[in-house]
Protein backbone atom coordinates (compact mmCIF):
# COMPACT_ATOMS: atom_id res chain seq x y z
CA UNK A 1 0.00 0.00 0.00
CA UNK A 2 2.79 2.37 0.94
CA UNK A 3 4.71 1.31 -2.13
CA UNK A 4 1.78 2.26 -4.30
CA UNK A 5 1.45 5.67 -2.79
CA UNK A 6 5.12 6.30 -3.26
CA UNK A 7 4.79 5.10 -6.82
CA UNK A 8 1.85 7.28 -7.67
CA UNK A 9 2.64 10.44 -5.78
CA UNK A 10 5.70 11.49 -7.83
CA UNK A 11 3.86 10.83 -11.08
CA UNK A 12 0.95 12.96 -10.01
CA UNK A 13 3.31 15.66 -8.81
CA UNK A 14 5.11 15.61 -12.16
CA UNK A 15 1.76 15.59 -13.93
CA UNK A 16 0.73 18.65 -11.96
CA UNK A 17 3.92 20.49 -12.78
CA UNK A 18 3.64 19.61 -16.47
CA UNK A 19 0.01 20.66 -16.59
CA UNK A 20 0.75 23.89 -14.81
CA UNK A 21 3.66 24.59 -17.13
CA UNK A 22 1.69 23.77 -20.23
CA UNK A 23 0.35 26.75 -22.07
CA UNK A 24 -2.17 24.81 -24.14
CA UNK A 25 -5.11 23.89 -21.93
CA UNK A 26 -7.02 26.51 -19.98
CA UNK A 27 -5.65 27.38 -16.52
CA UNK A 28 -8.62 25.61 -14.93
CA UNK A 29 -7.23 22.34 -16.14
CA UNK A 30 -3.94 23.12 -14.43
CA UNK A 31 -5.57 23.80 -11.10
CA UNK A 32 -7.89 20.85 -11.51
CA UNK A 33 -4.92 18.60 -12.06
CA UNK A 34 -2.85 19.85 -9.19
CA UNK A 35 -5.56 19.93 -6.56
CA UNK A 36 -6.48 16.23 -6.67
CA UNK A 37 -2.82 15.45 -6.08
CA UNK A 38 -3.96 15.80 -2.45
CA UNK A 39 -5.95 12.56 -2.29
CA UNK A 40 -3.14 10.51 -3.80
CA UNK A 41 -0.59 11.78 -1.31
CA UNK A 42 -2.89 11.80 1.70
CA UNK A 43 -4.43 8.52 0.68
CA UNK A 44 -5.13 7.63 4.28
CA UNK A 45 -8.83 7.70 3.47
CA UNK A 46 -9.00 4.11 2.15
CA UNK A 47 -7.02 2.93 5.18
CA UNK A 48 -9.63 4.53 7.42
CA UNK A 49 -12.38 2.82 5.42
CA UNK A 50 -13.60 -0.72 6.30
CA UNK A 51 -10.71 -3.09 7.05
CA UNK A 52 -9.12 -4.48 3.89
CA UNK A 53 -9.10 -8.19 3.05
CA UNK A 54 -6.25 -10.29 4.44
CA UNK A 55 -2.94 -9.87 2.59
CA UNK A 56 -4.48 -6.88 0.88
CA UNK A 57 -2.84 -5.65 -2.27
CA UNK A 58 -2.57 -2.10 -3.50
CA UNK A 59 -5.40 0.38 -3.08
CA UNK A 60 -5.51 2.86 -5.90
CA UNK A 61 -7.38 6.05 -5.14
CA UNK A 62 -9.04 7.48 -8.22
CA UNK A 63 -10.71 10.87 -8.38
CA UNK A 64 -12.80 11.97 -11.31
CA UNK A 65 -13.89 15.59 -11.14
CA UNK A 66 -14.98 17.98 -13.86
CA UNK A 67 -13.79 15.67 -16.63
CA UNK A 68 -10.31 15.31 -15.16
CA UNK A 69 -9.07 12.12 -13.57
CA UNK A 70 -6.18 11.49 -11.24
CA UNK A 71 -3.97 9.62 -11.30
CA UNK A 72 -3.08 8.98 -14.93
CA UNK A 73 -0.32 6.68 -16.17
CA UNK A 74 0.65 5.82 -12.61
CA UNK A 75 2.51 2.65 -11.68
CA UNK A 76 1.80 0.10 -8.99
CA UNK A 77 2.92 -3.39 -7.99
CA UNK A 78 0.92 -6.42 -6.99
CA UNK A 79 1.17 -10.17 -6.75
CA UNK A 80 -0.95 -12.81 -8.46
CA UNK A 81 -4.10 -13.57 -6.47
CA UNK A 82 -3.73 -10.49 -4.29
CA UNK A 83 -6.91 -8.41 -4.06
CA UNK A 84 -6.38 -5.07 -5.80
CA UNK A 85 -8.75 -2.26 -4.85
CA UNK A 86 -9.83 0.76 -6.81
CA UNK A 87 -11.27 3.45 -4.52
CA UNK A 88 -13.15 5.76 -6.83
CA UNK A 89 -14.81 9.11 -6.23
CA UNK A 90 -16.48 10.46 -9.29
CA UNK A 91 -18.86 13.19 -10.39
CA UNK A 92 -19.74 11.40 -13.63
CA UNK A 93 -20.67 7.93 -14.84
CA UNK A 94 -17.90 6.09 -16.64
CA UNK A 95 -16.51 2.59 -16.82
CA UNK A 96 -13.19 1.17 -15.78
CA UNK A 97 -11.57 -1.55 -17.87
CA UNK A 98 -8.92 -3.74 -16.29
CA UNK A 99 -6.84 -5.28 -19.07
CA UNK A 100 -5.86 -8.42 -17.24
CA UNK A 101 -6.42 -12.07 -18.09
CA UNK A 102 -9.38 -12.40 -17.85
CA UNK A 103 -10.48 -8.79 -18.20
CA UNK A 104 -12.65 -6.96 -15.66
CA UNK A 105 -15.08 -4.10 -16.25
CA UNK A 106 -16.53 -1.90 -13.52
CA UNK A 107 -19.28 0.67 -13.93
CA UNK A 108 -18.48 3.92 -12.18
CA UNK A 109 -21.43 5.89 -10.77
CA UNK A 110 -21.35 9.61 -10.02
CA UNK A 111 -20.79 8.90 -6.32
CA UNK A 112 -17.99 9.28 -3.78
CA UNK A 113 -16.24 6.33 -2.15
CA UNK A 114 -16.95 3.49 -4.54
CA UNK A 115 -14.71 0.46 -4.13
CA UNK A 116 -13.99 -2.12 -6.80
CA UNK A 117 -11.92 -5.14 -5.97
CA UNK A 118 -10.38 -7.68 -8.31
CA UNK A 119 -7.59 -10.18 -8.51
CA UNK A 120 -5.30 -11.00 -11.40
CA UNK A 121 -4.48 -14.64 -12.06
CA UNK A 122 -1.92 -14.40 -14.88
CA UNK A 123 1.22 -12.29 -14.29
CA UNK A 124 1.83 -9.31 -16.53
CA UNK A 125 1.56 -5.55 -16.85
CA UNK A 126 -2.11 -4.80 -16.31
CA UNK A 127 -3.48 -1.50 -17.55
CA UNK A 128 -6.43 -0.01 -15.74
CA UNK A 129 -8.23 2.30 -18.06
CA UNK A 130 -11.03 4.82 -17.73
CA UNK A 131 -13.12 4.26 -20.79
CA UNK A 132 -15.09 7.43 -21.52
CA UNK A 133 -12.32 9.84 -20.56
CA UNK A 134 -9.91 7.60 -22.49
CA UNK A 135 -7.12 7.68 -19.91
CA UNK A 136 -4.91 4.99 -18.48
CA UNK A 137 -5.17 5.33 -14.71
CA UNK A 138 -2.44 2.98 -13.63
CA UNK A 139 -0.33 0.14 -14.96
CA UNK A 140 -0.02 -2.59 -12.35
CA UNK A 141 2.97 -4.91 -12.59
CA UNK A 142 1.47 -8.18 -11.35
CA UNK A 143 4.23 -10.63 -10.47
CA UNK A 144 3.97 -14.33 -9.74
CA UNK A 145 3.79 -15.41 -6.10
CA UNK B 1 -19.35 -0.82 -28.70
CA UNK B 2 -15.85 -0.23 -27.36
CA UNK B 3 -15.48 2.92 -29.36
CA UNK B 4 -12.42 4.43 -27.78
CA UNK B 5 -11.00 1.65 -25.65
CA UNK B 6 -7.27 1.76 -26.18
CA UNK B 7 -6.13 -1.82 -26.19
CA UNK B 8 -2.45 -2.53 -26.33
CA UNK B 9 -1.80 -3.68 -29.91
CA UNK B 10 -5.52 -3.88 -30.49
CA UNK B 11 -5.88 -7.08 -28.51
CA UNK B 12 -6.92 -7.02 -24.88
CA UNK B 13 -5.31 -8.56 -21.83
CA UNK B 14 -2.11 -7.73 -20.04
CA UNK B 15 1.30 -7.12 -21.58
CA UNK B 16 4.68 -8.57 -20.64
CA UNK B 17 6.26 -7.55 -17.37
CA UNK B 18 9.21 -5.24 -18.02
CA UNK B 19 12.66 -6.81 -18.17
CA UNK B 20 14.50 -6.54 -14.83
CA UNK B 21 17.60 -4.36 -14.87
CA UNK B 22 19.92 -7.31 -14.23
CA UNK B 23 18.68 -9.11 -17.36
CA UNK B 24 19.03 -5.99 -19.48
CA UNK B 25 22.56 -5.36 -18.19
CA UNK B 26 23.68 -8.93 -18.76
CA UNK B 27 22.32 -8.69 -22.30
CA UNK B 28 24.23 -5.45 -22.88
CA UNK B 29 27.47 -6.98 -21.62
CA UNK B 30 27.14 -10.01 -23.87
CA UNK B 31 26.31 -7.86 -26.88
CA UNK B 32 29.37 -5.66 -26.28
CA UNK B 33 31.76 -8.56 -25.70
CA UNK B 34 30.55 -10.35 -28.82
CA UNK B 35 30.88 -7.21 -30.92
CA UNK B 36 34.46 -6.57 -29.85
CA UNK B 37 35.34 -10.22 -30.33
CA UNK B 38 33.94 -10.22 -33.85
CA UNK B 39 35.55 -6.95 -34.91
CA UNK B 40 38.92 -7.51 -33.33
CA UNK B 41 39.76 -11.19 -33.38
CA UNK B 42 37.48 -12.89 -35.90
CA UNK B 43 38.36 -14.12 -39.38
CA UNK B 44 40.03 -11.91 -41.95
CA UNK B 45 38.71 -13.40 -45.18
CA UNK B 46 35.03 -13.49 -46.12
CA UNK B 47 33.40 -16.76 -45.14
CA UNK B 48 29.75 -16.59 -46.07
CA UNK B 49 28.65 -17.15 -49.61
CA UNK B 50 25.12 -17.63 -50.97
CA UNK B 51 26.62 -19.87 -53.68
CA UNK B 52 27.64 -22.53 -51.19
CA UNK B 53 25.79 -25.72 -52.01
CA UNK B 54 24.36 -26.42 -48.56
CA UNK B 55 23.18 -29.83 -47.44
CA UNK B 56 20.57 -31.02 -49.92
CA UNK B 57 17.32 -32.29 -48.52
CA UNK B 58 15.81 -35.44 -50.08
CA UNK B 59 14.50 -34.90 -53.58
CA UNK B 60 10.90 -35.42 -52.52
CA UNK B 61 11.08 -32.27 -50.35
CA UNK B 62 11.90 -30.08 -53.34
CA UNK B 63 9.34 -31.96 -55.42
CA UNK B 64 6.64 -31.38 -52.80
CA UNK B 65 7.47 -27.69 -52.36
CA UNK B 66 7.46 -27.15 -56.12
CA UNK B 67 4.39 -29.22 -56.82
CA UNK B 68 1.46 -27.26 -58.15
CA UNK B 69 -0.94 -29.41 -56.14
CA UNK B 70 0.75 -28.71 -52.80
CA UNK B 71 0.86 -25.01 -53.57
CA UNK B 72 -2.78 -25.00 -54.60
CA UNK B 73 -3.77 -26.79 -51.39
CA UNK B 74 -1.82 -24.33 -49.24
CA UNK B 75 -3.28 -21.36 -51.11
CA UNK B 76 -6.79 -22.77 -50.79
CA UNK B 77 -6.31 -23.39 -47.07
CA UNK B 78 -5.11 -19.81 -46.55
CA UNK B 79 -8.02 -18.46 -48.56
CA UNK B 80 -10.45 -20.54 -46.51
CA UNK B 81 -8.88 -19.28 -43.27
CA UNK B 82 -9.23 -15.72 -44.56
CA UNK B 83 -12.87 -16.32 -45.36
CA UNK B 84 -13.40 -17.81 -41.89
CA UNK B 85 -11.90 -14.71 -40.25
CA UNK B 86 -13.98 -12.50 -42.54
CA UNK B 87 -17.17 -14.27 -41.44
CA UNK B 88 -16.18 -13.82 -37.80
CA UNK B 89 -15.31 -10.19 -38.41
CA UNK B 90 -18.60 -9.34 -40.10
CA UNK B 91 -21.15 -11.55 -38.37
CA UNK B 92 -19.34 -12.29 -35.10
CA UNK B 93 -19.66 -10.32 -31.86
CA UNK B 94 -18.82 -6.68 -32.58
CA UNK B 95 -16.79 -6.16 -29.42
CA UNK B 96 -13.50 -7.23 -27.92
CA UNK B 97 -14.56 -10.89 -28.20
CA UNK B 98 -14.22 -10.71 -31.96
CA UNK B 99 -11.46 -12.85 -33.46
CA UNK B 100 -10.41 -10.27 -36.05
CA UNK B 101 -7.85 -8.21 -34.08
CA UNK B 102 -6.07 -11.32 -32.81
CA UNK B 103 -6.09 -12.92 -36.25
CA UNK B 104 -4.80 -9.73 -37.85
CA UNK B 105 -2.23 -8.45 -35.36
CA UNK B 106 -1.08 -11.73 -33.84
CA UNK B 107 -1.64 -14.70 -36.15
CA UNK B 108 -1.04 -12.84 -39.40
CA UNK B 109 1.68 -10.39 -38.40
CA UNK B 110 3.71 -12.21 -35.76
CA UNK B 111 2.81 -15.68 -37.01
CA UNK B 112 3.80 -14.89 -40.58
CA UNK B 113 7.17 -13.61 -39.36
CA UNK B 114 7.80 -16.72 -37.28
CA UNK B 115 6.85 -19.15 -40.05
CA UNK B 116 8.89 -17.20 -42.60
CA UNK B 117 11.98 -17.29 -40.39
CA UNK B 118 11.60 -21.00 -39.76
CA UNK B 119 10.57 -22.22 -43.21
CA UNK B 120 10.94 -19.54 -45.87
CA UNK B 121 8.96 -16.91 -47.75
CA UNK B 122 5.61 -18.63 -47.44
CA UNK B 123 3.41 -15.59 -48.08
CA UNK B 124 4.21 -15.81 -51.80
CA UNK B 125 2.46 -19.18 -51.79
CA UNK B 126 -0.45 -18.52 -49.47
CA UNK B 127 -1.17 -14.82 -50.03
CA UNK B 128 -4.96 -14.55 -50.44
CA UNK B 129 -4.65 -11.54 -52.74
CA UNK B 130 -2.31 -13.48 -55.02
CA UNK B 131 -4.67 -16.45 -54.96
CA UNK B 132 -7.70 -14.34 -55.84
CA UNK B 133 -5.76 -12.58 -58.55
CA UNK B 134 -4.64 -15.91 -60.02
CA UNK B 135 -8.18 -17.24 -59.96
CA UNK B 136 -9.59 -14.22 -61.75
CA UNK B 137 -6.78 -13.94 -64.29
CA UNK B 138 -6.48 -17.56 -65.33
CA UNK B 139 -7.13 -17.85 -69.03
CA UNK B 140 -8.82 -20.97 -70.37
CA UNK B 141 -6.38 -23.72 -71.26
CA UNK B 142 -3.47 -21.96 -69.62
CA UNK B 143 -1.44 -23.56 -66.86
CA UNK B 144 -0.34 -21.73 -63.76
CA UNK B 145 -2.39 -18.64 -64.35
CA UNK B 146 0.01 -16.05 -62.96
CA UNK B 147 1.07 -14.74 -66.33
CA UNK B 148 2.34 -11.52 -67.65
CA UNK B 149 -0.62 -9.45 -68.63
CA UNK B 150 0.97 -6.38 -67.09
CA UNK B 151 -0.01 -3.21 -68.83
CA UNK B 152 3.18 -1.54 -67.73
CA UNK B 153 6.56 -2.64 -66.49
CA UNK B 154 7.02 -2.10 -62.78
CA UNK B 155 9.44 0.84 -62.48
CA UNK B 156 12.71 -0.46 -61.02
CA UNK B 157 13.25 2.84 -59.22
CA UNK B 158 10.16 2.23 -57.11
CA UNK B 159 11.72 -0.89 -55.58
CA UNK B 160 10.26 -1.81 -52.22
CA UNK B 161 8.97 1.67 -51.45
CA UNK B 162 5.27 0.75 -51.86
CA UNK B 163 5.79 -2.14 -49.43
CA UNK B 164 7.61 0.14 -47.00
CA UNK B 165 4.62 2.48 -47.14
CA UNK B 166 2.24 -0.45 -46.61
CA UNK B 167 4.29 -1.69 -43.66
CA UNK B 168 4.20 1.77 -42.16
CA UNK B 169 0.44 1.75 -42.65
CA UNK B 170 0.22 -1.51 -40.74
CA UNK B 171 2.36 -0.44 -37.79
CA UNK B 172 0.56 2.91 -37.76
CA UNK B 173 -2.76 1.13 -37.35
CA UNK B 174 -1.38 -1.03 -34.57
CA UNK B 175 0.63 1.57 -32.65
CA UNK B 176 -0.47 5.09 -33.53
CA UNK B 177 -4.04 5.10 -34.82
CA UNK B 178 -6.81 6.46 -32.59
CA UNK B 179 -8.15 2.99 -31.75
CA UNK B 180 -6.07 -0.02 -32.85
CA UNK B 181 -8.69 -2.43 -31.51
CA UNK B 182 -11.53 -0.93 -33.56
CA UNK B 183 -13.02 -3.59 -35.80
CA UNK B 184 -14.09 -0.91 -38.25
CA UNK B 185 -10.57 0.49 -38.49
CA UNK B 186 -9.11 -2.96 -39.16
CA UNK B 187 -11.76 -3.72 -41.76
CA UNK B 188 -11.16 -0.42 -43.53
CA UNK B 189 -7.41 -1.05 -43.46
CA UNK B 190 -7.81 -4.51 -44.99
CA UNK B 191 -10.18 -3.14 -47.62
CA UNK B 192 -7.67 -0.44 -48.58
CA UNK B 193 -4.91 -3.06 -48.67
CA UNK B 194 -6.91 -5.35 -50.95
CA UNK B 195 -7.86 -2.49 -53.26
CA UNK B 196 -4.25 -1.29 -53.48
CA UNK B 197 -3.08 -4.82 -54.24
CA UNK B 198 -5.60 -5.49 -56.99
CA UNK B 199 -5.31 -2.03 -58.55
CA UNK B 200 -1.52 -2.26 -58.66
CA UNK B 201 -1.60 -5.78 -60.03
CA UNK B 202 -4.01 -4.68 -62.74
CA UNK B 203 -1.39 -2.20 -63.93
CA UNK B 204 1.91 -3.93 -63.19
CA UNK B 205 0.93 -7.60 -63.14
CA UNK B 206 1.90 -10.00 -60.34
CA UNK B 207 5.28 -8.32 -59.83
CA UNK B 208 3.30 -5.72 -57.91
CA UNK B 209 2.66 -8.30 -55.17
CA UNK B 210 6.39 -9.01 -54.87
CA UNK B 211 7.26 -5.35 -54.47
CA UNK B 212 4.24 -3.71 -52.86
CA UNK B 213 2.52 -6.29 -50.65
CA UNK B 214 3.76 -5.39 -47.16
CA UNK B 215 3.18 -8.92 -45.88
CA UNK B 216 5.05 -10.47 -48.79
CA UNK B 217 8.05 -8.18 -48.47
CA UNK B 218 8.09 -8.71 -44.69
CA UNK B 219 7.91 -12.47 -45.22
CA UNK B 220 10.63 -12.48 -47.88
CA UNK B 221 12.87 -10.23 -45.80
CA UNK B 222 12.81 -12.24 -42.57
CA UNK B 223 12.95 -15.53 -44.54
CA UNK B 224 16.59 -14.67 -45.32
CA UNK B 225 17.34 -15.87 -41.80
CA UNK B 226 15.82 -19.27 -42.51
CA UNK B 227 18.07 -22.34 -42.52
CA UNK B 228 16.25 -23.51 -45.66
CA UNK B 229 17.11 -22.08 -49.05
CA UNK B 230 17.57 -23.17 -52.62
CA UNK B 231 20.82 -24.26 -54.15
CA UNK B 232 21.41 -21.61 -56.78
CA UNK B 233 22.65 -24.10 -59.37
CA UNK B 234 20.28 -27.00 -58.95
CA UNK B 235 17.25 -25.25 -57.49
CA UNK B 236 17.00 -28.00 -54.89
CA UNK B 237 16.02 -27.11 -51.36
CA UNK B 238 18.97 -27.33 -48.99
CA UNK B 239 19.55 -26.72 -45.33
CA UNK B 240 22.51 -24.59 -44.45
CA UNK B 241 23.96 -21.76 -42.40
CA UNK B 242 21.53 -18.80 -42.32
CA UNK B 243 24.59 -16.55 -42.61
CA UNK B 244 25.09 -17.90 -46.13
CA UNK B 245 21.45 -17.16 -46.82
CA UNK B 246 21.34 -13.58 -45.47
CA UNK B 247 23.23 -11.87 -48.32
CA UNK B 248 20.59 -13.08 -50.80
CA UNK B 249 18.29 -10.33 -49.55
CA UNK B 250 17.51 -8.41 -52.76
CA UNK B 251 18.85 -4.87 -52.65
CA UNK B 252 16.36 -2.51 -54.22
CA UNK B 253 15.33 1.06 -53.59
CA UNK B 254 13.43 1.01 -50.31
CA UNK B 255 15.18 -2.02 -48.79
CA UNK B 256 16.61 0.06 -45.97
CA UNK B 257 13.22 1.74 -45.49
CA UNK B 258 11.58 -1.66 -44.97
CA UNK B 259 14.17 -2.50 -42.29
CA UNK B 260 13.77 0.90 -40.68
CA UNK B 261 9.98 0.51 -40.44
CA UNK B 262 10.26 -2.97 -38.92
CA UNK B 263 12.91 -2.06 -36.35
CA UNK B 264 11.77 1.50 -35.60
CA UNK B 265 8.16 0.50 -35.06
CA UNK B 266 9.04 -2.29 -32.65
CA UNK B 267 11.18 0.13 -30.65
CA UNK B 268 8.42 2.72 -30.69
CA UNK B 269 5.99 0.11 -29.39
CA UNK B 270 8.05 -0.16 -26.18
CA UNK B 271 8.68 3.56 -26.00
CA UNK B 272 5.01 4.42 -26.33
CA UNK B 273 4.30 2.43 -23.15
CA UNK B 274 6.55 4.74 -21.11
CA UNK B 275 4.57 6.81 -18.61
CA UNK B 276 6.48 9.93 -19.66
CA UNK B 277 5.43 9.63 -23.29
CA UNK B 278 1.85 8.79 -22.35
CA UNK B 279 1.64 11.81 -20.07
CA UNK B 280 2.95 13.95 -22.89
CA UNK B 281 0.34 12.57 -25.29
CA UNK B 282 -2.47 12.96 -22.74
CA UNK B 283 -1.45 16.51 -22.03
CA UNK B 284 -0.95 17.76 -25.55
CA UNK B 285 -3.35 15.62 -27.55
CA UNK B 286 -6.10 18.21 -27.20
CA UNK B 287 -3.78 20.98 -28.41
CA UNK B 288 -3.51 19.52 -31.92
CA UNK B 289 -5.93 21.54 -34.03
CA UNK B 290 -8.90 20.23 -36.02
CA UNK B 291 -8.83 16.54 -35.08
CA UNK B 292 -10.20 16.37 -31.54
CA UNK B 293 -8.45 14.88 -28.55
CA UNK B 294 -8.27 11.25 -29.70
CA UNK B 295 -7.13 12.39 -33.13
CA UNK B 296 -4.58 14.70 -31.59
CA UNK B 297 -3.17 11.90 -29.47
CA UNK B 298 -3.01 9.76 -32.59
CA UNK B 299 -1.21 12.55 -34.43
CA UNK B 300 1.41 12.81 -31.68
CA UNK B 301 1.93 9.04 -31.69
CA UNK B 302 2.23 9.15 -35.47
CA UNK B 303 4.98 11.73 -35.20
CA UNK B 304 6.73 9.57 -32.59
CA UNK B 305 6.46 6.45 -34.73
CA UNK B 306 7.70 8.30 -37.79
CA UNK B 307 10.56 9.72 -35.73
CA UNK B 308 11.69 6.26 -34.61
CA UNK B 309 11.58 4.95 -38.18
CA UNK B 310 13.50 7.95 -39.51
CA UNK B 311 16.13 7.71 -36.78
CA UNK B 312 16.76 4.04 -37.57
CA UNK B 313 16.87 4.68 -41.32
CA UNK B 314 19.10 7.76 -41.06
CA UNK B 315 21.52 6.29 -38.52
CA UNK B 316 21.91 3.08 -40.49
CA UNK B 317 22.41 4.90 -43.78
CA UNK B 318 24.91 7.30 -42.24
CA UNK B 319 26.87 4.50 -40.59
CA UNK B 320 26.97 2.47 -43.78
CA UNK B 321 28.18 5.47 -45.74
CA UNK B 322 30.76 6.27 -43.09
CA UNK B 323 32.60 3.06 -43.94
CA UNK B 324 36.24 4.01 -44.37
CA UNK B 325 38.49 3.22 -47.32
CA UNK B 326 35.97 2.83 -50.15
CA UNK B 327 35.24 4.72 -53.34
CA UNK B 328 32.36 7.24 -53.58
CA UNK B 329 30.46 4.83 -55.83
CA UNK B 330 30.79 2.05 -53.23
CA UNK B 331 29.81 4.52 -50.54
CA UNK B 332 26.47 5.10 -52.22
CA UNK B 333 25.88 1.39 -52.47
CA UNK B 334 26.89 0.57 -48.91
CA UNK B 335 23.49 0.99 -47.17
CA UNK B 336 21.96 -1.55 -49.56
CA UNK B 337 24.89 -3.92 -49.36
CA UNK B 338 24.75 -3.95 -45.56
CA UNK B 339 20.95 -3.92 -45.22
CA UNK B 340 20.72 -7.69 -44.78
CA UNK B 341 22.78 -7.38 -41.58
CA UNK B 342 19.79 -5.71 -39.96
CA UNK B 343 17.53 -8.72 -40.56
CA UNK B 344 18.77 -10.73 -37.55
CA UNK B 345 18.51 -7.66 -35.32
CA UNK B 346 14.96 -7.00 -36.54
CA UNK B 347 13.91 -10.63 -36.11
CA UNK B 348 15.54 -10.93 -32.68
CA UNK B 349 13.82 -7.80 -31.46
CA UNK B 350 10.44 -8.75 -32.93
CA UNK B 351 10.62 -12.16 -31.25
CA UNK B 352 11.73 -10.64 -27.95
CA UNK B 353 8.82 -8.28 -28.15
CA UNK B 354 5.99 -10.38 -29.52
CA UNK B 355 6.81 -14.02 -28.70
CA UNK B 356 4.43 -14.16 -25.74
CA UNK B 357 1.81 -12.48 -27.91
CA UNK B 358 2.18 -15.10 -30.58
CA UNK B 359 1.99 -18.00 -28.17
CA UNK B 360 -0.63 -16.75 -25.70
CA UNK B 361 -2.76 -14.30 -27.69
CA UNK B 362 -2.43 -16.74 -30.55
CA UNK B 363 -4.09 -19.45 -28.47
CA UNK B 364 -6.82 -17.03 -27.37
CA UNK B 365 -7.42 -16.11 -30.99
CA UNK B 366 -7.77 -19.75 -31.99
CA UNK B 367 -10.35 -20.19 -29.23
CA UNK B 368 -12.24 -17.18 -30.57
CA UNK B 369 -12.01 -18.52 -34.10
CA UNK B 370 -13.54 -21.76 -32.81
CA UNK B 371 -16.59 -19.70 -31.90
CA UNK B 372 -16.60 -17.19 -34.77
CA UNK B 373 -20.18 -15.99 -34.33
CA UNK B 374 -20.15 -15.79 -30.54
CA UNK B 375 -22.73 -18.53 -30.14
CA UNK B 376 -20.87 -20.55 -27.56
CA UNK B 377 -19.44 -23.07 -30.02
CA UNK B 378 -16.35 -25.04 -29.11
CA UNK B 379 -15.19 -26.29 -32.51
CA UNK B 380 -12.40 -28.85 -32.12
CA UNK B 381 -13.21 -28.74 -28.42
CA UNK B 382 -11.38 -25.42 -27.96
CA UNK B 383 -12.26 -23.50 -24.82
CA UNK B 384 -10.82 -20.47 -23.04
CA UNK B 385 -9.78 -22.80 -20.23
CA UNK B 386 -7.43 -24.55 -22.65
CA UNK B 387 -5.17 -21.53 -23.10
CA UNK B 388 -1.80 -22.17 -21.47
CA UNK B 389 -0.05 -19.01 -20.25
CA UNK B 390 3.31 -20.71 -20.09
CA UNK B 391 5.45 -17.62 -20.69
CA UNK B 392 3.46 -15.14 -18.60
CA UNK B 393 3.38 -17.45 -15.59
CA UNK B 394 7.15 -17.97 -15.87
CA UNK B 395 8.49 -14.43 -16.27
CA UNK B 396 12.08 -15.49 -15.68
CA UNK B 397 11.83 -17.90 -18.61
CA UNK B 398 10.30 -15.17 -20.77
CA UNK B 399 12.96 -12.64 -19.75
CA UNK B 400 15.69 -15.13 -20.54
CA UNK B 401 14.19 -15.79 -23.96
CA UNK B 402 13.85 -12.07 -24.65
CA UNK B 403 17.46 -11.29 -23.81
CA UNK B 404 18.64 -14.33 -25.75
CA UNK B 405 16.66 -13.24 -28.83
CA UNK B 406 18.04 -9.70 -28.74
CA UNK B 407 21.64 -10.72 -28.10
CA UNK B 408 21.58 -13.57 -30.61
CA UNK B 409 20.06 -11.32 -33.26
CA UNK B 410 22.71 -8.73 -32.52
CA UNK B 411 25.59 -11.20 -32.72
CA UNK B 412 24.39 -12.69 -36.00
CA UNK B 413 23.92 -9.18 -37.42
CA UNK B 414 27.41 -8.13 -36.36
CA UNK B 415 28.92 -11.30 -37.84
CA UNK B 416 27.11 -10.69 -41.11
CA UNK B 417 28.24 -7.06 -41.19
CA UNK B 418 31.83 -8.06 -40.45
CA UNK B 419 31.84 -10.60 -43.24
CA UNK B 420 30.33 -8.16 -45.70
CA UNK B 421 32.85 -5.51 -44.68
CA UNK B 422 35.68 -7.93 -45.47
CA UNK B 423 34.21 -8.34 -48.94
CA UNK B 424 33.94 -4.64 -49.64
CA UNK B 425 36.56 -2.79 -47.63
CA UNK B 426 40.13 -2.95 -48.95
CA UNK B 427 42.83 -4.59 -46.83
CA UNK B 428 44.29 -2.10 -44.39
CA UNK B 429 40.96 -0.41 -43.66
CA UNK B 430 39.06 -3.51 -42.69
CA UNK B 431 39.18 -2.99 -38.95
CA UNK B 432 38.61 0.75 -38.82
CA UNK B 433 36.25 0.68 -41.78
CA UNK B 434 33.50 -1.19 -39.99
CA UNK B 435 33.60 0.69 -36.69
CA UNK B 436 30.74 3.06 -37.54
CA UNK B 437 28.40 0.20 -38.45
CA UNK B 438 29.34 -1.76 -35.33
CA UNK B 439 28.70 1.32 -33.18
CA UNK B 440 25.25 1.76 -34.68
CA UNK B 441 24.37 -1.90 -34.21
CA UNK B 442 25.48 -1.75 -30.58
CA UNK B 443 23.38 1.38 -30.17
CA UNK B 444 20.30 -0.39 -31.59
CA UNK B 445 20.75 -3.37 -29.30
CA UNK B 446 21.41 -1.37 -26.14
CA UNK B 447 18.44 0.87 -26.92
CA UNK B 448 16.31 -2.20 -27.53
CA UNK B 449 17.27 -3.71 -24.19
CA UNK B 450 16.69 -0.39 -22.45
CA UNK B 451 13.22 -0.18 -23.98
CA UNK B 452 12.41 -3.75 -22.93
CA UNK B 453 13.64 -2.86 -19.43
CA UNK B 454 11.04 -0.13 -19.47
CA UNK B 455 13.17 2.91 -18.83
Amino acid sequence: MIAVKLGIAPVVAVAGVLAAGCAGPAPTSGTARTSPAGPAVSATEPAAAPPPAPAAGPVITVTIAAGVVTPTNAEADAVVGQPITLAVSSDAADSIHVHSIPEHTFEVQPLPDQRFEFTVEVPGSVEVELHDLNRTLVTIAVRPQ
Amino acid sequence: MSGTTLLAHGVGGSTDLPLPLSYALIGCVWALIATFAVVAVAWRTPRFDPDKPGRALPQWVSAAVDSAAVRAILAAAALAATAWVAVAAIWGPQDSDNALPGAFYVLLWVGLGAVSVLLGPIWRVISPVRTLWRLTHRRPGERGGATTDARRRYPAGLGYWPAAAGLFGFVWLELASPDPGSLTAIKVWILCYALAMFAGAAVFGPRWFARADPFEVYSVTVSRLSPFRRNRQTGRIVVGNPLDHLPTMPVRPGTVAVMAVLLGSTAFDSFSQFAGFRNFVDRHGAAVPLVGEAGGASALRTVGLMGFVLIVGASFTAAARATAGITPQQRREMPGRLAHCLIPIVVGYIFAHYLSYLIERGQETLVRLADPLGRGWHLLGLDTGDVVYLLSTNPTLLWGIKVACVVLGHVVGVIAAHDQALRVIPVGHQLSGQLAMMAVMVAYTLTGLYLLFGG
